[in-house]
């Protein structure tokens, strides 16, 4: 290949796709290089994809080709929906004793607290399915398919509040400034879609009664890694992606007509000048007027059958609702995104828990239970890894006022639940165990990193040669001490 | 960072290496071209250190390879590392090559391994004698000679041009005019230069042209702004905390000190001590006290539940970590968990800088307040006399007060014979504004009947919002006091367009559980249904009037003589207006407190309320009543009748309002005075220990302030160095690094790339300079010469380097895509701010006006939004009005978690971190940005009204006009044959359908004049929209 070429191919691989991860049809460029006397290298150009993958990657057979994570922001109680203690309600007021909390790291909000009464879930469980998963009252549909997951009873976490905790769940590292594991993913193994951007945020409205926490940029932004492996936030409201509509009065035949005249104008340069950089500003501009088309198309349910819409619940009709992004979610992967990201809020339950966790379960039970039934009859539940679980779990004790129906609870990075589902996953599977009061892990305990080396595992890489050079150090997803991917919970 | 276990049979044969201290070695380059800083250590850095290098914490067999002494070491089975000279002696050398993969080195599980180019270069290497040289950064720089032989005098084009002869290449010939004076305003300025001052430059004949214009524009008051945004990256400055709420913070004063340093051309050295230590100047100014904002600049939390010494912990790592980036160049960060891989940090020595910054006073928790102390204020000229103006108005008032009292004629009605009898009353609490006695933090709208509905009088209180939203009351005194058979009432108007789901009153005794629903009875979250707590006590009143709700006290759980001490008005989603809101009871005048003066001190006798003013409660407290002055008993009478008593309200509310509006006055005026973080040390410092693994939790040896080793010792003037002491020893004169980095850093602004292309970077780590003799000559220079950044700036953008044509041919991309060698001139893409500058710039939209609070342009709804905390105070984007949406982007306020779009899209950092380079993408969401964003069009449809109205009378004359403006240059033939055939067509379109134009022209806030034709107007608008997005419209060429 012609060298100058071959460093502008270099260049499109690193740029064309920019914070969106996206980049112009390699047609157009390759139309464009053969029209200024490169025609050979074009087919080569032609072939390639828009967001192609680092060499080498993935390190191995992946057993998942994306990734839909299902972010419970705010920390939803394992005691009230997956971490079953029969053996509590026998317990209710009792203080917890001694000997199950030792002298531990308490969050100041209830470091004060005279009393640690011990709350029982006041919701019932039942097995289900095959493998007899205990699962909580408050998720009948997740229950309905729960032979399809795997729930890890025995994560843990190093922070105690939902800042450095969430920052560290999404990117590894409790200081603000590293990359998402979203971008990690776009940055490794591109994306097979070659109009829309590698990696997709949703951030859902939640219910009224939900104490939200805020959310930060940084949980899906690219930190280190280059911009445009940066999550794109789908947004509900307003214009899915920021500035995609052509301003009121200015027709797509208009904008044809103009950007005609943009890239001439661009050409004219690049002869002037000859630097290669024009010649991509030209691609970035046809490649943002196919989205313009590209996105609405993705946005447009019209084509959705009626039992599918069913299947989400009445929300999905309602624009940003939890259900709604659930089966964008699945439309972006049809599409070929890498990572989709749905990131809900409102889990923070300091008080008023049955109230407010019941509501946040309605948001969003009946879309994730469809979601992974959408997913399986379509046959893409095999090579898709879905992810659940929020930034740490709750407190047995109750924070303020314990009524038998009524309690709160407070920050508990010792032992929380997350589930995995589809590509890679044994499912069905229940791992790890933690005491009588779900206060202290007592079999497998499972770390943040590890989960996090467990889902690029089940995405075809190898967590410990996944690295970036930045200020002088290789920097690493799943931190600089060893981490296991949990082969217990993998088929 | 590359932990792995050494196979077991090595770690016997290694075992008997000893450890040494870092030590420079010193030696000269190898003579046959192999040296040891380019060629051996960034090979030895890659594969060897993680294992081999001065982490000893992590160090294999006790072998270190970074120093000569450790590679040389004979261990206990008698063998050497490294035998110089002898590479078959040389263990690294069979390593290396064993093919026993226990043996071999690296392991293959590090999945490392050396290529036979850089097999050959280490054999030659040892056999030339294996000489070591100390990190070229770690050395203060010398002046080399110029070289010789070169034309011209410039010092930066003759190490330039050597370079260039020796790679076989020439310099590019000068660019022209046109092109030099964009590119030089871009960089001195941020703005593009006007049509007037390219044509006077292009004109200027004169051989000092060039020079001339290059101090026209350093004497620019937007020369500080363009330099203070590379340092604002640097210093990680924002308008918010950053964590949690993340809350607006007030620092504005200091990015102001920024910009207003680099005009006046402060030199570097004063730069530096007035950041990292103005407040132990003596007698500190106020601009050296603001400057101590640099570190105050860091992320911080006010979140609940933090644990203090954590968040403390962390704030003085960043602020460490801040100080060794940039200054130092250096990734120090990395030595709090474990010595540094491949620098000379040990942790030890990461603590002990650790520990300058260890015992700043600001508290864990920012308490997400706008002025996180200790702060510093600064008064205006004006303040003072304003100040006074409001102390004279306030005692004017508070004297009215007093003349009243005297005036009332008060007969207690428990001493009235007969004695009065019980009677029903009525009290309106809330009617007009905030009632006497209260306050209020919820930010209460009142209407008038001009924008909303009032029930009576001339206001009413009105809320509209999503979710649950509510007016909170709470008392500063003594409240309210229920009669007998109380009742609550109000007047509440539901907006028939928009109304709630649910209203609800709550009253506040002990506790807010008394709450009267009227609608939903779920709309609102707290208490528990049927009680109390949440007492349903209807539907919601019809829309469209006003309709008055009554409730009896009791089913509130409130009986006769509580006293409510807040009470609020609360929706759940909708528009609501309320209005008199009271209490009817009945009353027995004769023992009612609010009657009578006997009932009322009855019921303090002996207490300590805390309800009432300090000097009262102590007459209660400390007095019997038959002991009391007549002058304390006055002093109580008089409370009594300002504050309390029911007959005397008509004439004290309008009185104290008064009162309590010049203090609420006075409290905006002193709120609007600016205030700055600064940095105080706490007057006890506290201790420092190394904490083990990076853990807040986990102190270990205790660590007295000190500079690393590798570094010239620090000159401490008292017993315990200072952070005065650390600042002057940054800018001595032997310190290898600052010099260096600050120039590094100016020289990327000018050219592209840093002459060290990792900026953040100058450790073993980073990338060699591509001319070091250039880098070094100009940072002794720059120290030499006062730190004179304006001198080392002009230096740099006279030189032919920097003039140069950037036009190049695909041999020379080929060769050297990046421009290291600066066969060219540098081109690159404008930067966020500048991009949007230059628009609003050639739109005759911008206003230049200087510094203050961050403004908030244009942004599309849905930022802040999603991502905001409930209860933040930056959750809600309240865009400016009017000029504020066209002031230079550097203003615009910058919320961390959700940074403006259109500095994120275009590689802005989120100010989370320092950042000392930006990254420069190319994407289609820029494309987008600049196409659709409502500021650009906007700004395009104002360069088309003046291409219109001032361009000429053609339509070639308009078009070559706002060419001129946006590009600095004339179009050639062809580019405007180009934008004719768009405009025309664009004309056309818009001509068949005017309704569009309209449609585009009324896009923005502003008014483009309305006797332009509306279809002209829009296909101008199209075509310069056009000229706003080309590519040579957002590069610096």
């Amino acid at each position: 290949m012609d060298p100058l070429l071959e460093y502008h191919v270099q260049q499109t691989r690193r740029q064309f796709f920019g914070t969106t991860g996206l980049r112009l049809g390699s047609i157009a460029l390759g139309g464009l290089l053969a029209g200024r006397g490169w025609g050979d290298a074009a087919p080569a150009v032609a072939a390639e994809r828009v967001h192609p993958p680092l060499p080498g990657f993935p390190h191995f057979a992946p057993r998942a080709k994306r990734l839909i994570y299902l972010h419970m922001n705010g920390a939803p109680s394992q005691i009230d929906l997956w971490d079953y203690k029969p053996g509590l309600r026998s317990r209710f007021d009792e203080d917890l004793p001694d000997s199950i909390r030792h002298a531990q790291r308490l969050s100041t909000m209830t470091s004060g607290q005279k009393r640690f009464p011990v709350a029982p879930s006041k919701f019932a469980f039942a097995q289900h399915g095959r493998s007899g998963t205990w699962v909580s009252e408050l998720l009948p549909h997740t229950a309905g398919v729960v032979d399809e997951i795997a729930v890890v009873r025995s994560v843990f976490t190093n922070a105690i509040n939902h800042d450095p905790a969430c920052t560290f769940v999404m990117t590894g590292s409790e200081i603000p400034g590293k990359a998402s594991i979203g971008s990690w993913l776009a940055y490794g193994l591109g994306s097979e879609s070659n109009n829309l951007p590698a990696f997709v945020v949703f951030t859902p409205t939640f219910p009224s009664t939900g104490n939200g926490q805020a959310l930060y940029h940084r949980m899906w932004g690219s930190g280190f890694l280059p911009g445009r492996c940066s999550g794109v936030a789908l947004r509900g409201a307003g214009d899915p992606v920021l500035y995609l509509p052509n301003p009121p009065g200015i027709e797509t035949t208009d904008r044809r007509t103009m950007l005609d005249a943009l890239n001439q104008l661009n050409q004219q340069s690049y002869e002037r000048l000859g630097d290669p950089d024009i010649q991509t500003r030209i691609a970035q501009y046809e490649m943002a007027f196919r989205m313009q088309a590209s996105v609405p198309e993705l946005t447009d349910l019209s084509g959705e059958s009626a039992a599918t819409l069913e299947m989400y619940g009445p929300d999905v009709k309602r624009g940003g609702s939890f259900a709604q992004s659930a089966l964008l979610a699945r439309r972006l992967i049809e599409r070929g995104v890498r990572v989709v990201q749905l990131l809900h809020r409102g889990w923070d339950q300091h008080d008023n828990l049955p109230t407010a966790l019941r509501n946040q379960c309605l948001d969003t039970d009946q879309p994730i239970g469809a979601l992974i039934r959408d997913l399986r009859q379509r046959g893409l539940l095999d090579d898709t890894l879905v992810v659940w679980g929020g930034e740490f779990g709750r407190t047995v004790y109750s924070q303020g006022t314990l009524t038998k129906d009524n309690y709160g609870r407070d920050h508990h990075p010792r032992n929380f639940c997350m589930w995995m589902a589809g590509g890679g996953v044994k499912p069905g599977t229940v791992y790890g165990a933690t005491d009588d009061y779900s206060y202290n892990i007592t079999e497998n305990p499972v770390h943040v990193n590890q989960i996090n080396a467990t889902i690029l595992h089940c995405l075809g890489i190898d967590h410990r040669r996944f690295s970036h050079r930045f200020q002088g150090l290789d920097q690493r997803l799943t931190g600089v001490e060893e981490a296991r991917v949990v082969k217990e919970i993998l088929a | 960072m590359f932990r792995r276990v050494c196979p077991p049979m090595l770690r016997g044969v290694l075992s008997g290496w000893v450890v040494v201290q870092w030590v420079v070695a010193l030696a000269a380059a190898a003579p046959d071209g192999v040296r040891f800083n380019r060629d051996i250590r960034p090979l030895l850095a890659d594969n060897c250190f993680s294992c081999h290098g001065s982490d000893a914490g992590h160090r294999k067999g006790k072998l270190r390879l970074d120093t000569v002494e450790g590679a040389t070491q004979t261990n206990a089975a008698g063998r050497v590392a490294l035998k110089p000279g002898q590479i078959a002696a040389s263990e690294v050398w069979q390593r290396i090559n064993s093919a026993d993969p226990e043996q071999v080195m690296p392991p293959p599980d590090t999945g490392r391994t050396l290529t036979p180019d850089q097999r050959g270069k280490l054999r030659q290497w040892i056999e030339s004698g294996a000489r070591y040289e100390p990190h070229w950064s770690f050395t203060a720089p010398v002046k080399a000679p110029l070289p010789a032989g070169i034309a011209g005098n410039h010092p930066v084009d003759r190490f330039v041009t050597a370079r260039l002869a020796a790679e076989h290449l020439v310099p590019a010939p000068e660019a022209d005019r046109w092109t030099l004076i964009r590119r030089l305003s871009f960089d001195l300025t941020g703005l593009p230069p006007t049509p007037t001052e390219v044509d006077a430059f292009v004109r200027d004949g004169a051989p000092d042209a060039y020079d001339r214009l290059v101090d026209r524009l350093l004497r620019s008051p937007h020369y500080g702004e363009q330099l203070a945004r590379h340092w604002l990256d640097v210093a990680r400055y924002a308008d918010t905390h950053g964590m949690h709420l993340d809350n607006e913070r007030q620092m504005w004063p200091y990015r102001d000190w920024v910009v207003g340093a680099f005009n006046r051309n402060l030199p570097f050295d004063q730069f530096t001590i007035e950041q990292l230590a103005g407040d132990l100047l003596p007698e500190p100014t106020v601009g050296q006290l603001i400057a101590t904002g640099f570190n105050r600049c860091n992320v911080t939390t006010g979140e609940g539940g933090s644990i203090d010494a954590e968040c403390l912990f962390r704030y003085a790592v960043d602020r460490t970590s801040t100080v060794a980036q940039a200054w130092l160049g250096l990734t120090a960060g990395c030595a709090m968990c474990h010595d540094h891989k491949f620098d000379p940090i040990s942790t030890k020595e990461f603590y002990s800088l650790y520990a300058f910054f260890n015992s700043a006073a600001d508290p864990a928790m920012d308490g997400n307040i706008l002025r996180t102390a200790p702060t510093v204020q600064i008064k205006r000229a004006e303040d003072e006399s304003r100040l006074a103006e409001f102390a004279t108005r306030l005692g004017a008032a508070e004297s009215r007060v007093e003349a009243a009292v005297a005036g009332v004629a008060y007969v207690d009605p428990a001493e009235q014979q007969p004695r009065p009898p019980a009677r029903d009353e009525s009290v309106i609490w809330l009617d007009e504004g905030i009632p006497t006695g209260f306050k209020t933090d919820s930010n209460p709208t009142w209407v008038d009947v001009a924008h909303g509905v009032v029930f009576a009088g001339a206001k009413a209180l009105q809320r509209e919002g999503k979710g649950v939203v509510q007016d909170v009351f709470e008392a500063t005194g003594e409240g309210f006091t229920l009669g007998l058979n109380a009742r609550f009432f109000v007047q509440v108007y539901l907006d028939p367009a928009n109304p709630p789901r649910t209203i609800m009153l709550q009253w506040n005794r002990d506790n807010w559980e008394h709450r009267a629903v009227w609608g939903e009875a779920d709309g609102v979250p707290w208490g528990e249904k049927g009680q109390p707590s949440r007492a349903i006590i209807g539907p919601l009143p019809a829309t469209g009037r006003w309709v008055r709700l009554e409730v009896a006290a009791e089913t509130v759980g409130l009986r006769a003589g509580d006293r409510v001490k807040a009470f609020a008005c609360t929706q759940m989603d909708g528009r609501v207006t309320w209005d008199q809101l009271g209490a009817t009871g009945r009353v027995d005048p004769a023992a009612d407190p609010r009657h009578s003066f006997a009932a009322w001190r009855q019921g303090y006798e002996g207490k300590e309320p805390g309800e009432l003013p300090e000097e009262v409660r102590r007459i209660f407290k400390n007095t019997k009543p038959t002991e009391r002055t007549a002058a304390q008993v006055q002093q109580l009478r008089e409370h009594f009748l300002t504050r309390v008593h029911a007959g005397s309200r008509s004439v004290f509310d309008p009185l104290l309002q008064e009162v309590a509006k010049v203090r609420q006055e006075r409290t905006a005026y002193e709120d609007g005075i600016p205030h700055s973080l600064v940095w105080r040390d706490l007057e006890k410092p506290r201790e420092s220990f190394v904490m083990q693994r990076g853990q807040y939790d986990r102190p270990g040896e205790k660590v007295t302030r000190d500079v690393p080793a590798a570094f010239p010792p620090l000159h401490a003037a008292g017993t315990n160095a200072s952070r005065l002491d650390l600042a002057r020893w940054l800018v001595s004169a032997e310190h290898p690094l600052t010099s260096r980095v600050f120039v590094n850093r100016i020289w990327l602004q000018f050219f592209g790339v840093g002459l060290v292309k990792t900026t953040e970077d100058f450790g073993t780590q980073g990338q060699a300079p591509s001319h070091p003799e250039l880098l070094d000559w100009l940072a002794v220079e720059f120290r030499e010469t006062g730190w004179d950044v304006k001198r080392l700036v002009r230096l740099l953008v006279t030189s032919a380097a920097y003039r140069q044509s950037s036009r190049v041919t695909p041999e020379l991309w080929q060769r050297d895509p990046e421009n290291r060698l600066l066969a060219r001139g540098p081109r690159f893409r404008l930067e966020a701010e500048q991009i949007r500058d230059q628009a609003l710039f050639v739109a005759g939209l911008m206003d230049l006006t200087p510094g203050g609070r961050g403004v908030k342009p244009y942004q599309p709804p849905n930022i802040w939004e999603p991502v905001g905390f409930v209860g933040s105070n930056t959750r809600d984007y309240r865009q400016d009005m009017g000029a504020a949406l066209y002031r230079r982007s550097l203003y615009t306020f910058f919320k961390r978690t959700a940074p403006p779009p259109f500095m994120a899209a275009f590689d802005a950092p989120n100010r989370e971190q320092s950042c000392t380079r930006r990254e420069r993408s190319n994407t289609p969401l820029q494309a987008l940005q600049l196409l659709n964003d409502v500021q650009y069009v906007e700004a395009a449809r104002h360069l088309a009204q003046r291409m219109l109205t001032v361009g000429g009378g053609t339509r070639e004359q308009r078009l070559r006009f706002g060419f001129r403006l946006v590009l600095a240059r004339e179009p050639d033939a062809r580019e405007l044959q180009t934008l004719s055939g768009a405009l025309e067509r664009h004309l056309i379109r818009y001509e068949r359908e005017p309704a569009a134009a309209e449609k585009l022209l009324a896009f923005g806030d502003s008014r483009t004049r309305a006797d332009l034709p509306a279809s002209e107007l829009a296909a101008y608008t199209l075509t310069a929209n056009l000229l706003l997005n080309l590519d040579e419209t957002v590069t610096r060429n």
